[in-house]
């Protein structure tokens, strides 16, 4: 008999309870898992494909407060931009639900295909929404939640403004990280609420990576000291400062993960305890014949790194496969949309099973090495 | 999602009780001494404090996220008078995206069931919600603070605000007054410092408490001058007393029968007790936590009861000769394992209770603002949690324990 199968033959003789730690760890290591591409979806928000080139202008005051339609001209006429669009957040209530699913917001159809270029339509569904007024388009995903298609007509009622529209959806997009918005005429949402003259968010198309920092600044400056001062940044750092907003929710799920690191580490330890109980006598005859301590810690090591590891495989693993693989956007109704399990996050479980496999063993091996071989062969349990 | 988990999590509280039930019938009608198992427990006593250490863990890691989502909801439970009665525009879910136009609310100013002062002035007043994105404290970002401009009336309209610092708002000037809840948490919001938004200076004047209520998550100054700064034509909403629950429900009526007046008028308690959807995700995490974590927990709990009663089978043999049936022994060991895990549900919800109290805020889903609240263990969380630990303890015993009854006899006197 090898020493690596005896050490196998041992971790499994007591296969009920082999079975058992392998499953807590797994179940363990999967939550964590969960956890981390939690956290990270939440602080790092995954960027979309044309964000590179598009700056988000918004009131200085909050996102909250419009900013006055006076201000596109103005914009326009900025060395290095492209193309401006009004982005206005409409938030209404789709068919009475209980709380928004999907976001909608009112723009420029003309400059969809300029600053939005990611989002892709069929031909005739692009100059169906120009041409229509009255029309939407709508991300893939909600039209797939709702089984809606082309044609179709939908209306929505404002949680903002005092108005209620009815669109006929022109086309439906993909190809966005998020295929869920509903854009629609920005003249329709004026005609509604009454010429307001405002909209939520200027969007900016820039021409060239160069010219951003030099064009964000431009619009900032343009408005300093008026009325409505605005605030303009790229897309990601817009993005980026909903995660403050969150305020102390990574905190917790960071502090989550640790609580379940540590109850991991508790009962992986306690069982690799019982293991290594049940069998002193046994060691104690394995240091009759002897082995050396040091080859005893071995055996010990060997089996409990094993058994986490083995767990942290399945649990990991299993983790990887789904969150991967399947749909989560579908699974968690959009909450989470990519939910990627990264190289780091799987490194990251990997670390934690080693370090479990370790530490479990520590209190095994010092009772063993504390043990005379006498006291190990009178032990009974 | 949610209401499956909460439907499974019912279906196994179910079947916990039965199991429950047996177990305490079968204790009762064929005891075999509660002390027994108890001094059993700690004969093995490294393995017992780990389960108990991990069940602990996991009861108070549910206790405390579900003790998150209470003290959110009871932040905005705690809040109005019952007196008084809130009016925002129809459709809208929130103040701060309400608007109420000043005709509305020079409509509103003369009916007849609006409560008067000693003065006969009435007891309404108009507020102006801007939510404004300020600067948190060492540099954790921005967040949305709720400025509320707020008349003298409107003021005395909500008791539960008191000022604990500096003073209040001197009317016609850029003077704000913070909460102290919010004074923790934002940059700048200490008495006497200034800060700017939208290239407006602010002054802070003074520090102010809402006794936990959702007034806790405010920033106020006076109305008028929000208007002119943030350059609001319309008001976002409308408090006012009433004389009595009856004149309410008349001037409630009124309004919402008006079809000229897009508005909704309800109980100010009402309003508030609608603000809580936040509390959703939160329970949902909770759940989500408790079932993965217990899963975890049962194969635990499993693993030491199943060493127990490997290490007792000459003992489960001897009660066998000394005539206890299998039932009795079956019923012996699922109380051994409820009792061990429910010794794990006290330490978690002690260990729960450090949280208690602890402040933390996060972006409201409804009114898009920093809403800071505190966590509140309740005596129903605690049951919860006591309960959740013993549903562990049952499952995680239930096949050790039938392994347990259905030892042979001869087999398991003679096992070593």
């Amino acid at each position: 008999m090898t020493i690596g199968s005896f050490i196998l033959k041992n971790a499994l003789r007591n296969k009920r309870r082999a079975t058992l730690s392998v499953l807590s760890v797994a179940v363990s290591l999967f939550l964590l898992v969960t956890l981390l591409v939690a956290l990270r979806e939440l602080t790092i928000p995954p960027e979309d494909a044309g964000a590179a080139l598009r700056v988000v202008v918004r009131s200085r005051i909050s996102l909250a407060n419009p900013l006055p339609a006076r201000q596109r001209p103005i914009i326009e006429r900025i060395p290095g931009v492209e193309a401006v669009s009004p982005f206005t957040w409409f938030g209404g209530n789709f068919k009475n639900e209980e709380g928004m699913t999907f976001a909608q917001f009112a723009m420029d159809p003309k400059l969809l295909r300029p600053i939005f270029g990611e989002a892709k339509m069929p031909e005739d569904q692009y100059e169906a929404f120009e041409k229509d007024q009255r029309s939407c388009i709508l991300g893939k995903l909600t039209a797939e939640k709702y089984k809606l298609k082309v044609g179709d007509r939908i209306t929505l009622a404002s949680t903002i403004y005092p108005a209620t529209l009815e669109f006929r959806i022109a086309g439906i997009y993909s190809g966005t990280i998020d295929d869920r918005n509903l854009l629609f005429h920005h003249k329709y949402f004026d005609e509604a609420t009454g010429d307001l003259g405002q909209v939520g968010t200027w969007w900016v198309k820039v021409r060239s990576a160069e010219d951003m920092p030099r064009v964000t600044t431009a619009i900032n400056a343009a408005f300093a000291n008026s009325s409505s001062e605005v605030r303009a940044e790229t897309e990601r750092a817009f993005q980026l400062s909903f995660i403050s907003m969150l305020g102390n929710v990574k905190l917790l799920v960071a502090s989550i993960s640790t609580v379940v690191v540590f109850t991991l580490i508790l009962v992986t330890a306690s069982t690799m305890s019982m293991a290594i109980r049940e069998r002193f006598r046994e060691l104690a005859v394995l240091k009759a014949l002897g082995f050396r301590r040091r080859e005893l810690f071995a055996f010990i090591l060997a089996e409990s790194f094993g058994l986490a590891v083995t767990g942290a495989v399945l649990g990991a693993g299993g983790a990887y496969f789904l969150y991967n693989y399947g749909n989560i956007s579908k699974m968690t109704n959009g909450i989470f949309i990519t939910f990627e399990v990264t190289p780091k996050i799987v490194g990251i479980a990997i670390l934690v099973a080693t370090g479990l496999g370790i530490v479990a063993s520590i209190a095994p091996s010092i009772s063993v090495a504390r043990t005379s071989v006498v006291d190990g062969l009178k032990t009974l349990d | 999602m949610g209401y499956l988990i909460q439907i499974l999590a019912m279906t196994l509280a179910g079947l916990t009780a039965l199991v429950l039930l047996f177990t305490l019938y079968m204790a009762l009608t064929s005891p075999i001494p509660f002390l027994y198992n108890i001094r059993s427990v700690f004969v093995r006593w490294r393995a017992t404090l780990a389960t108990i250490a991990g069940i602990a863990l996991v009861v108070g890691v549910y206790v405390s996220v579900q003790a998150m989502a209470v003290g959110l909801e009871k932040s905005s439970q705690n809040t109005g008078d019952p007196r008084n009665v809130m009016i925002v525009r129809k459709g809208s879910t929130a103040e701060s995206s309400s608007q109420v136009t000043r005709e509305q609310f020079k409509f509103i100013n003369y009916l007849p069931q609006i409560a008067r002062d000693d003065k006969g002035q009435p007891l309404i007043s108009a507020d102006v919600v801007v939510l404004l994105s300020l600067p948190r404290k060492e540099n954790g970002g921005e967040a949305n603070v709720l400025l509320r401009g707020v008349s003298p009336i409107g003021m005395n309209l909500r008791p539960q605000v008191a000022l604990v610092e500096g003073r209040w708002f001197t009317p016609g000037r850029r003077e704000v007054v913070v909460s102290r809840r919010l004074a923790a948490r934002f940059a700048n919001f200490a008495v006497g410092d200034k800060f700017k938004t939208g290239g407006k200076e602010l002054t802070v004047s003074g520090v102010m408490d809402g006794a936990n209520t959702a007034f806790d998550s405010e920033i106020w100054m006076d109305a008028d001058e929000s208007r002119a700064l943030f350059d609001r034509e319309n008001y976002s909403s409308v408090l006012l007393r009433v004389d009595d629950p009856a004149a309410g429900k008349v001037l409630i009526d009124r309004i919402e029968s008006d079809k000229r007046l897009p508005l909704r008028a309800l109980p100010e308690v009402d309003y508030y007790n609608s603000q809580t959807k936040t509390a959703g995700p939160i329970k949902f995490i909770g759940y989500f936590l408790a079932m993965a974590m217990s899963v975890g927990a049962i194969f635990a709990a499993m693993n030491t009861m199943y060493a127990s009663v490997g290490a007792r089978t000459r003992e489960i043999g001897t009660l066998r000769v000394l005539g206890y049936r299998r039932l009795p022994i079956l019923a012996s060991f699922l109380i051994e394992g409820a009792f061990l895990s429910f010794a794990g549900g006290v330490l978690g919800c002690l260990l729960s209770f450090v949280m208690h109290g602890y402040s933390i805020g996060t972006m409201s889903l409804q009114s898009y603002s920093e809403t800071v609240f505190q966590f509140r263990i309740t005596p129903g969380l605690v049951a919860q949690g006591l309960i959740f630990s013993v549903i562990v303890g049952i499952w995680g015993s239930l096949l050790p324990a039938i392994r347990a009854a259905r030892l042979p006899v001869i087999v398991a006197l003679k096992s070593l």
